[in-house]
């Protein structure tokens, strides 16, 4: 009986989540949005980075697609937004496909750069195209309100992190999990790497697509600086590790709490504000190098000697 | 000979050395082949090819009769091909029961068997490896000679017709080599078909039913283990010529 009763707790949590708009004041909302959109970012780079054991720097060209495929497709071609959003997740995972056959044979650090170099490459088509605005941009038609964002939003971390529960306990999940574990091995132990690897990466660029369509909508302006921005790939990596990377509730945790305290530092301590990550960073990989979720499984049997453990063990 | 495995002409080239110069050989149906040479002579380079880890430069490998010479790795292993590393490769972060599921779910040709049904699957082998005691350890928690079992009990879980087995008893003391020798022993009773490499002459000895001898890639001795043994051509490449 042990599984109902989670269910009926998240159940609750959801709908909860849900009424949020038509409770809390509209800078709580705001700051919601923002937030779920942070935990799709995070869970679909969990989903490469944390399972599969790729770090890819590339998530953002898939955000950034997303959002300019909406963009593109209200602005220029008056579609609804639906529709924008179809076109934007399907370039993206278009250009996961296509990009991932060659990069994924990349691994370690030669991964990461080339999914870095991509960013850059991106950001300079995407300036030099007419349709997407050149280096101006696109404004996207207003839409009063922010309800509809937040929903979409709420419902958008909510699918990611079931596609993610459903991966670590599919025969799919073991696969990826095992080429992060040993990829040579887990070749000969009968596994196709390659069709894993790519199939991680277009579901990745799928969600984080969507997420980049719902943002670029919801602040209706959309510029090639804001959409292919490596800080925000650096944010998803630094929120999943500090949560627990290759876990389902690990990367959900690390970007509610890594938004939150981000966000109030923004707000009333500003020069802190830009150091906090990098201190995050310095502190989970001394202290917690698997994660938050990892950290609180194992601190209510050895309490707090698991952080010396920790370094013990990760010889830091 | 009714063979599961043979292999002709193979060639392996890296840049100007031949690592592997126009070997012909067959593994037959339930029998061990022992593969043995000193260090360099090309075993670990033929099992790499015959695996998939490595592409041939020449030559071609057949196994039940098809030509799986330009197959990739993971579609061998699923045609009934498994295999260990003489440096293990284990999945260092999952316990020693996922270790073994992955096998079950990846290598059973033509079956995808549900997380469940593969976990069912590792504890067979668990037990059949005399690993099932250490199933909720980590992988890199293990010892020595458990990382050898746990290797073994990996490719058996793939169900392979066909073992390819590189050095397992390097670093055991001789009562670890005793036990795994008897393990073999047992997967020998399960028709599965084995070639192994070995350094340690006792167990190879025992174990084989025919032996290969390669020198600097090539094939310098095939038969019987005493005869092969006895062989002034295989004494001379172990031992060095004689000083008069």
């Amino acid at each position: 009986m042990k599984l109902p009763v989670r269910v009926v707790l998240i159940a609750i949590v959801m709908a909860l989540l849900a009424a949020a708009p038509s409770i809390a004041p509209a800078i709580i909302v705001q700051f919601g949005i923002s937030t779920l959109i942070m935990v799709t970012l995070a869970q679909s780079w969990n989903i490469i980075g944390g399972y599969t054991g790729y770090t890819a720097f590339g998530n953002s060209v898939f955000y950034g697609l997303g959002g300019y495929g909406t963009a593109i497709a209200m602005v220029q071609f008056h579609w609804p937004f639906a529709a924008g959003l179809a076109l934007g997740a399907a370039l993206a995972v278009a250009f996961a496909l296509l990009l991932g056959l060659p990069v994924l044979r990349l691994r370690g650090q030669y991964f990461a750069i080339a999914t870095l170099g991509l960013v850059g490459v991106m950001t300079a088509i995407v300036s030099n195209v007419d349709i997407a605005g050149s280096n101006i941009g696109l404004v996207l038609p207003l839409l009063k309100g922010d309800t509809l964002f937040y929903e979409l939003a709420l419902a958008l971390a909510l699918l990611t992190t079931l596609a993610v529960a459903w991966i670590s306990r599919s025969r799919f999940g073991f696969g990826l999990i095992a080429i992060r574990e040993n990829e040579e091995a887990a070749e000969v132990m009968g596994i196709d790497t390659t069709l894993h690897k790519v199939l991680a990466f277009m579901l990745s660029a799928l969600f984080t697509a969507l997420a980049g369509g719902i943002h670029a909508y919801w602040i209706t302006y959309i510029d090639p600086a804001g959409a292919f921005d490596v800080t925000l790939n650096v944010k998803m990596i630094i929120m999943v590790v500090f949560g627990g990377p290759g876990t389902v509730f690990g990367p959900v945790v690390g970007a509610l709490v890594l938004s939150a305290i981000s966000e109030f530092l923004a707000l009333k301590v500003t020069g802190l504000a830009g150091m906090f990550f990098g201190l995050v960073v310095v502190t989970a990989i001394v202290f917690m190098p698997r994660g938050l979720a990892d950290v609180m499984r194992r601190f209510r049997r050895v309490g707090w000697r698991c952080f010396e453990e920790n370094i013990r063990t990760n010889r830091v | 000979m009714d063979a599961i495995l043979e292999v002709r002409g193979l060639t392996k080239r890296f840049e100007g050395l031949i690592a592997v110069n126009h070997l012909d050989f067959a593994v037959g149906r339930g029998e061990i082949l022992g593969l043995i040479g000193p260090n360099g002579s090309g075993k670990t380079t033929v099992i790499n090819m015959i695996s998939g880890t490595l592409e041939p430069s020449a030559g071609s490998v057949l196994f039940n009769g098809a030509r799986i010479d330009r197959l990739p790795a993971f579609r061998r292993t699923r045609l009934g091909i498994g295999r260990t590393f003489q440096i293990m490769k284990p999945f260092p972060g999952l316990n020693v029961r996922d270790n073994v599921a992955m096998g079950a779910l990846f290598g059973m040709a033509g079956t995808r068997p549900t997380l469940q049904a593969a976990r069912d699957e590792a504890r067979h082998w668990l037990e059949f490896a005399e690993l099932a005691g250490r199933a909720d350890q980590r992988a890199d928690a293990l010892g020595g000679p458990d990382r050898k079992r746990l290797e073994l009990a990996r490719a058996l879980a793939m169900r392979p017709t066909l073992l390819l087995l590189d050095e397992v008893m390097s670093g055991l003391n001789p009562v670890e080599m005793g036990q795994v020798i008897g393990v073999i022993r047992r997967v020998r009773e399960l028709g599965i078909s084995i070639l192994v490499i070995e350094h340690v002459m006792k167990v190879i000895r025992s174990l084989s039913d025919r032996l290969l001898v390669l020198r600097h890639g090539e094939k310098i001795a095939e038969g019987r283990p005493e005869e092969v043994l006895n062989d002034p051509k295989v004494v001379t490449a172990y031992l060095g010529r004689k000083r008069a």
